[in-house]
């Protein structure tokens, strides 16, 4: 864990949880797993307020345990799992866009609450999109159920694993100190038979015909939520490597895009899609697929002919960028989609677009020619680039000294005198990667910190406006008068409107850069993730 | 009586006339004559006054010696030569004749002090000597630009010493390879977007994007841009360039021998592409391009809440 990520996780906790949570959940990133006495020793918090965080904790996935020997529970933070927070708004938008504003409220429900009940859930998503609706209409329980069915079969949510039954064993063990969850691979994505029949409630603060009887009876209903729902102990999280792939195969599908036309994008996609449930996250090529099966798989709307599909899926087994590669003939030909060369691509050109515009498009022309040529004297890098010697040493030099680049020498004779030893330039891009990700957390942190600074220096204005709206809304729901309310909204001055037009709209700009940076993030861990698990 | 021998010399035994003779059979072979060739032709001259006679031609300047597998040789030299080098000591036409074999890439003074075993001083004294009768001249060298080399006056410099097209006067024509850049660029990005609205079927679509480095070379010289002449290969850097610069890729198909632009069989064939991603979303941060990154930290002097790009970055 480099510190820039420790720096990140402590300020994401600390935004999203607390105080008390962050010193928990940053200590235990700094030292690794440790049992519980010694978190409570160390970080200097009672026994009681470390449980709870750990509580909080355990709930959103972050801290998971373990039993070691001698009996001893352990606790870890999973530091990658915490960056993840980052990520969550376009994980909403994500299922916004696949399933519309209802799968949008289920996947935003289930990441803020780490695990839930389907019956929780919908009933919460029930209630939320009723309030949203104009009067009168109710959202259905069987709409959202329908719509969380078709999210667990599409493997974006999927079920916690769970205490297994104990067994029927005739001497008594006493129980672990912790339990081990395990789930079995079929039940992940398995949608429990319920009957969930009801409509949501629209939370209601003026009296209303209807709302006259279920007051009385509104104990009563706390009362009847007492009973046992049917599902319970059976709990949902988002799955999170499921979205990733899907942003992945985004990215690909996008550079197809751009790189040759709309149709071949289209046909990838198709092959992705037909991929999707099949392939393993982490493979570095898809399954075959036949050149029929894509024939048949192609959405509805596009009408092309076999043989011109034929023709594009050979353009693209050709194509220089090597993302779609032809494994076999049989079928009409086996095409398969390299992953892993996907990804490295994505990785190279955001480096080299890093390159360009930090140091000019002559520097990204040397640092695409090492990169392609993986090892070059001098002259030879100012004989290809065809820039002049004196500029290519110094572009040269300063790729090095930001470690983009680095030197290899060959010697010619064993003591290595700097006149008869050969010096080739060349491209590390793993770690030149790495370099660049511990970039952008730290960037994150940054604009984090801006924010919360920006936050706090108006922090007077914020409280204030709060103020005023909340005097506005109870005189409008006691009927006050139209002068009466501009009075009010005359207290706050044109000038700290504009004030705080400005510091909402710097905000919002700092937040969307903040998710624009964690695209970035995203093209490179999956980089070098992918390079790990092959080497 | 006691007769004195007297040794009729034959008619031919002058000196002059032997020498003569053997300049006639150097010109009769060209290639040069060994001492067998002239002994075959004379041979009632004794040995002494054939060497005699070569010497003094060679001194003269009319015969080149040589030295080849079978024994030594002689040839004849250019007649133009001999005027030159009149007055001129040993030393300097061993010197003359060392540049003269450098041919057109030109020789160091320091070979030249290694072949001829000369010291430095009487090197240098002899090189100014022949400059200053206009015999040799200096041409910088474009990869070192403090060596000179030495070259006969009269021949072109090798394009290894000056350059070639990129350089004129030892200077790289940056603005010059700029615009080539750029025309062919253009000229590869009108043809992939003809290709794009024609619309046909992808293949043929996708085979009339490229262009091969011939037809680019073609239309280059027809622009007339350049003063210099420009070859294909000269074109053929410049399109790597693009590639570089990731704006065009090429590949390579096998073509036949006879077809125009194809160079051993197989053609290079060009295509304007665009970037595959949009620019990152690092850069688009005020952080991602700041050059002050690594002493920034929160409480210190730069910190992101007193950061003035963010300031103004916050403004736009």
């Amino acid at each position: 864990m480099t510190q820039a990520e420790i720096k990140l996780c402590s300020l994401l906790l600390q935004e999203h949880f607390g105080e008390i949570v962050d010193k928990i959940g940053t200590h235990l990133i700094r030292t690794g797993s440790q049992p519980l006495r010694a978190i409570v020793h160390d970080t200097g918090t009672s026994l009681d307020q470390v449980k709870k965080a750990l509580c909080v904790l355990i709930q959103h996935n972050l801290v998971t345990y373990q039993i070691h020997k001698r009996g001893v529970v352990e606790y870890e933070a999973h530091c990658s799992r915490i960056l993840r927070i980052l990520r969550y708004p376009r994980y909403i938008y994500t299922a916004k866009t696949l399933y519309s504003d209802t799968g949008e409220l289920i996947v935003e429900e289930l990441l803020l609450n780490g695990k839930m009940t389907m019956s929780a859930v919908v009933k919460k998503v029930a209630d939320r999109l009723t309030e949203t609706m104009e009067d009168g209409k109710t959202m259905d329980y069987s709409e959202v159920s329908s719509t969380f069915c078709r999210l667990a079969d599409t493997h974006f949510v999927q079920r916690c694993p769970l205490v297994p039954d104990p067994p029927e064993s005739a001497d008594a063990q006493p129980p672990p100190p912790a339990p081990t969850l395990s789930i079995n691979e079929k039940d992940m994505y398995l949608v429990p038979k319920l009957n969930l029949v009801g409509k949501g409630k629209r939370r209601r603060s003026s009296d209303d015909d209807a709302a006259g009887e279920p007051r009385p009876k509104r104990p009563k209903q706390t009362a009847e939520s007492k009973e046992p729902i049917p599902d319970d102990g059976i709990y949902w999280q988002a799955d999170l490597d499921r979205f990733h792939q899907h942003f992945r195969d985004q990215s690909i599908v996008s550079a197809v895009a751009n790189r040759m036309d709309q149709t071949s994008s289209e046909i990838v996609r198709t092959m992705l899609r037909m991929s999707e449930i099949t392939t393993s996250s982490c493979a570095p090529f898809t399954q075959p697929l036949s050149s029929n099966e894509i024939f048949r798989s192609l959405p509805v709307g596009y009408n092309i002919s076999k043989q011109v599909l034929d023709q594009y899926l050979t353009l693209l087994a050709d194509d220089p960028l090597e993302f779609v590669g032809k494994s076999g003939d049989s079928g009409g030909g086996m095409y398969v989609i390299n992953l892993h060369k996907a990804l490295a691509s994505l990785a190279m050109a955001t480096l080299e677009s890093i390159v360009q515009e930090r140091f000019g498009s002559r520097c990204a022309r040397i640092f695409r020619l090492v990169l392609r040529k993986k090892h070059l004297e001098q002259k030879q890098v100012e004989d290809f680039a065809m820039i002049p010697a004196k500029e290519a040493k110094d572009m040269l030099y300063k790729l090095l000294s930001e470690n983009l680049i680095s030197l290899q020498e060959i010697p010619k004779t064993p003591d290595h005198a700097p006149s008869r030893t050969f010096y080739l330039y060349t491209v590390n891009s793993l770690s030149a990667a790495r370099m660049l990700l511990r970039r952008c957390y730290k960037s994150i942190a940054n604009l984090i910190e801006r924010r919360q600074f920006e936050t706090k220096e108006n922090k007077r204005l914020l409280e204030k406006s709060q103020r005023v709206e909340a005097i506005l809304a109870s005189m409008q729901a006691t009927g006050a008068e139209e002068a009466q309310l501009q009075e009010i909204e005359e207290m706050i001055t044109a000038p700290e409107r504009q004030q705080l037009e400005g510091l909402k709209r710097n905000v919002n700009k700092l937040d969307a850069s903040e998710i624009q940076v964690d695209e970035t993030i995203f093209v490179l861990e999956s980089y070098t993730e992918s390079t790990m698990k092959r080497a | 009586m006691a007769e004195v021998k007297v040794k009729a010399q034959p008619p031919d035994a002058d000196p002059v006339e032997i020498e003569n003779r053997i300049i006639e059979l150097c010109h009769q072979f060209p290639h040069g004559i060994t001492d067998q060739v002239i002994q075959n032709e004379m041979p009632h001259i004794e040995a002494q006054q054939r060497a005699m006679a070569i010497n003094r031609l060679l001194s003269m300047g009319q015969l080149d010696l040589l030295r080849s597998n079978t024994g030594l040789l002689y040839r004849i030299k250019e007649s133009q030569n001999t005027g030159k080098m009149k007055g001129s000591d040993n030393q300097e036409k061993l010197v003359y004749q060392i540049i003269e074999d450098a041919g057109n890439k030109g020789i160091w003074s320091r070979d030249i002090r290694y072949k001829s075993n000369l010291p430095l001083t009487e090197i240098n004294k002899i090189l100014k000597n022949l400059e200053s009768k206009k015999l040799i001249k200096a041409v910088k060298s474009v990869a070192a630009s403090k060596k000179k080399v030495y070259m006969l006056y009269n021949l072109q410099p090798d394009r290894s010493v000056t350059g070639g097209a990129w350089y004129s006067d030892q200077d790289f024509e940056s603005e010059f390879v700029e615009v080539l850049n750029q025309q062919c660029f253009k000229f590869l990005q009108s043809k992939a977007e003809t290709a794009r609205e024609s619309k046909q079927n992808p293949m043929i679509q996708r085979n009339s994007s490229f262009a091969s480095s011939h037809e680019v070379w073609k239309y280059i010289c027809e622009l007339g841009i350049s003063k210099v002449e420009l070859s294909m290969e000269d074109i053929e850097t410049i399109l790597n360039t693009l590639i570089y610069d990731g704006k065009v890729e090429m590949t390579i198909i096998a073509a036949k021998e006879g077809t125009v632009g194809s160079v051993d069989g197989h053609m290079k064939l060009y295509r304007a592409v665009s970037p595959i991603i949009q620019p990152t979303g690092l850069v688009r941060a005020p952080c991602g391009l700041c050059p002050v990154f690594d002493d920034c930290h929160e409480g210190g002097e730069i910190s992101p809440s007193n950061c003035i790009y963010m300031t103004e970055w916050l403004e736009f």
